[in-house]
């Protein structure tokens, strides 16, 4: 059959799409069919099951502080997400508190996903209410004014419009909150 | 195996019978060539930014978040694919012995390119950007993708169709492989993203990331390789069996793994495990390629001291071993712990698409250039020049952001080392990486001024005879 389809172009082209239809169905169509968890929002009163909490969907201001966040690309230099390794849920706790690790049904209302490939910042997963809003406007307008050393860049655009700094901030807020985990008060209120 | 060898020549000994116009090859290369210019400066400045966070840090427009994309996508489908469409519209008619299909059609491909670039450079300095990797661009440039892609294939097919040669030489199956998966791969990363959300959603960005590498630029590249390394070393190919091999588990294996970028993420592990599974096996399509090459030029290496598109060529064939061992590699649980997220990875990608991929295209322009316009290079010396400051550039690059990411992997999974701190550890690899870069760009512009003053010599002197 190989063989054949060496010098019959239609023959080769059939099998050519078969050969990748077969990974690629299995593999997008029917993940999320077997594994419910891809679509469902976080909900869990029971302690005894882990953190609890409730995932809530985002607020006018938050989406529009993601629309920021996509258009600046932090998202090429910040992932979202707390990894089963030891190393990164305390990374993202929280004053010895290690934090839960992500789970796919906190993202049900992300679109586009933020998850990110490259930690050129720390992960931002669980940064909601670690830092005021204060701590966030001296940020955007030099980050190495509160850490040296840093190479973020500044963003002096947004630190200095009003509206945008404050969905900015209304989403760094909201990241990683559907699971209540931190013992007690943070910085947010 | 004397029967089994199957040749380049055969096909193209006779090709004299069809005059080949090439207009469109010559549209795209051009283009492409001059792409990798401006982008090849906007990757400097980006390097630099690493070093100086806050050079041109009141610009919108010029910041990291938006030059990066503009990197990425500028190289990806500015430079690269459109070196490759290029040098596939040379390279298909060939084989087939026939002209290709419409000429008209193609030159309506390559402006059409050329609106996409242009319009990707304004949308994504402008932050018009959806948010996922690779398929940045807004929908109505996806839409005029997928035109140009559809004018594309047909002009492929309708060639391959009243094609002479009974035999497909395997350059052609790669090509056409390529024009059929591409089709799927990119309407899941485009559109199909369009309707999901979270995990979901990932699952099919990384689906269409892995595989714009993985089942765009690979089967692409290696047409390339398969086409111009036997030609260039005018020596017959080791084996059609085992290109056949390489070719039919490349088709099979690749789409798989598209969830090994989420190891340890918040993705179902059984799928994770099967991605795992799947990059394993990758090693079976690369090594009977890279086997096939190799015993090809088994015997003849030295042809390799004087021809510089053999040189990129077979450098390249090592750089894409390299790479697809590192994959596989990289998605073993304990592995991935230390490198993932880290700049190991950008080291790991630029090994791919500039050391493999991008060195089989610069290979396919040196050698096509001339051809097309029926002169000499205008400077073997300077061919050379480009090669030598693409290899200390790239080689610098990969191997300071591997010994980078490697020792950043491991104070991560240190937590009692603070973040920022690093950050600082390093700042000295990143001066390299900024370092190489000034000799990967000086490598472009010896790549680019030859290939314009090739084509300025055509225009001034008398045709030269060359063999097609
Ligand atoms: C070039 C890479 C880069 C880009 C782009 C970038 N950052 Fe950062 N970010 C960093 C680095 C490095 C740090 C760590 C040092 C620091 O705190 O400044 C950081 C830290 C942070 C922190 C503090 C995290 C913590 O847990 O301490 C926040 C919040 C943050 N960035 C938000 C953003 C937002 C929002 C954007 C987009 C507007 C952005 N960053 C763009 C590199 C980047």
């Amino acid at each position: 059959m190989f063989k054949k389809s060496g010098d019959n172009a239609p023959l080769f082209a059939g099998l050519a799409v078969v050969f990748f239809m077969i990974g690629g169905l299995l593999t997008t169509v029917v993940p999320p069919m077997v594994d419910r968890s891809w679509g469902k929002p976080f909900e869990n009163a029971d302690a005894s099951k882990g953190p609890v909490g409730k995932l809530e969907a985002y607020t006018e201001l938050e989406l529009a502080g993601r629309a920021i966040y996509v258009r600046e690309g932090c998202w090429y230099c910040h992932t979202q997400q707390t990894r089963t390794l030891l190393a990164d849920t305390k990374r993202s706790g929280w004053r010895g508190v290690d934090s839960p690790v992500s789970t796919p049904d906190e993202f049900v209302y992300d679109s586009p996903h933020l998850f990110g490939t490259k930690r050129t910042g720390p992960d931002l997963s669980r940064v909601g209410g670690k830092y005021d809003e204060q701590w966030h406007r001296t940020h955007f307008k030099n980050p190495r004014d509160l850490v040296p050393g840093s190479i973020m860049p500044p963003y002096p655009w947004i630190a200095n419009d009003e509206k945008e700094f404050k969905a900015m901030v209304a989403y760094l807020q909201k990241l990683g909150r559907a699971k209540h985990w931190r013992p007690d008060n943070d910085y947010e209120k | 195996m004397a029967q089994e060898k199957q040749t380049v020549h055969s096909a193209a000994a006779t090709s004299g019978a069809a005059v080949h116009e090439d207009t469109t090859a010559k549209w795209f290369l051009i283009s492409a060539v001059v792409y990798f210019l401006i982008v090849g400066v906007v990757a400097i400045i980006i390097a630099a930014k690493f070093v100086w966070p806050e050079m041109l840090g009141t610009v919108a427009m010029l910041s990291y978040g938006r030059l990066r994309p503009l990197h990425v996508n500028g190289m990806l489908f500015g430079w690269l694919l459109a070196a490759d469409m290029g040098l596939t519209y040379y390279l298909v008619p060939r084989l087939c012995g026939v002209k290709l299909w419409s000429e008209k059609l193609g030159v309506a491909t390559a402006l059409l390119w050329n609106v996409i670039i242009l319009g990707a450079v304004v949308s994504l300095l402008m932050g018009w950007n959806q948010g996922w990797e690779y398929a940045e661009l807004p929908l109505p440039l996806d839409v005029l993708v997928v035109v140009a892609w559809i004018m594309f294939g047909i002009n492929v097919f309708a060639t391959v169709a009243t094609r002479k040669y009974q035999q497909m030489y395997v350059s052609l199956w790669y090509t056409m492989g390529c024009i059929l998966w591409t089709a799927f791969v990119y309407l899941t990363g485009n559109f199909a993203t369009l309707f999901t959300t979270g995990v979901n959603q990932a699952n099919l960005n990384w689906m269409y990331v892995h595989n714009a590498v993985g089942l765009i630029f690979t089967p692409v590249g290696l047409a390339l390789a398969y086409y111009f390394i036997p030609k260039a070393g005018n020596i017959p190919l080791y084996s059609h069996k085992l290109s056949m091999i390489g070719f039919w588990s490349l088709a099979f294996f690749y789409v798989w793994t598209g969830a090994h970028h989420m190891i340890h993420g918040p993705i179902s592990q059984w799928l994770q495990t099967i991605s795992i599974a799947f990059s394993l096996m990758l090693i079976m399509p690369v090594w009977s390629v890279v086997y096939n090459l190799f015993a090809t030029m088994k015997g003849h290496w030295p042809r390799t001291r004087d021809n510089v598109p053999l040189k990129f060529l077979m450098s390249g064939v090592v750089f894409y071993l390299l790479t697809c061992f590192q994959g596989p590699m990289h998605s073993l649980r304990s592995v991935n712990a230390i490198v993932s997220k880290t700049d190991w990875i950008p080291g790991h990608a630029h090994m791919a698409v500039l050391g493999a991929f991008s060195f089989f295209a610069i290979a396919g322009t040196l050698y096509v250039i001339p051809r097309m316009f029926n002169v000499k290079l205008h400077s073997d010396a300077l061919a050379n020049w480009s090669y030598w400051l693409f290899m200390v550039g790239g080689i610098g690059f990969f191997v300071t952001l591997w010994l980078g990411g490697f020792w950043q992997g491991w104070q991560w999974n240190n937590p009692s080392i603070p973040f920022i701190d690093t950050v600082k550890a390093l700042k000295p690899i990143w001066i390299v990486r900024f370092f190489s870069g000034i000799f990967m760009l000086g490598g472009i512009v010896a790549f680019l001024y030859n290939v314009i003053a090739t084509v300025v010599d055509s225009a001034g002197a008398k045709p030269e005879v060359q063999g097609a």
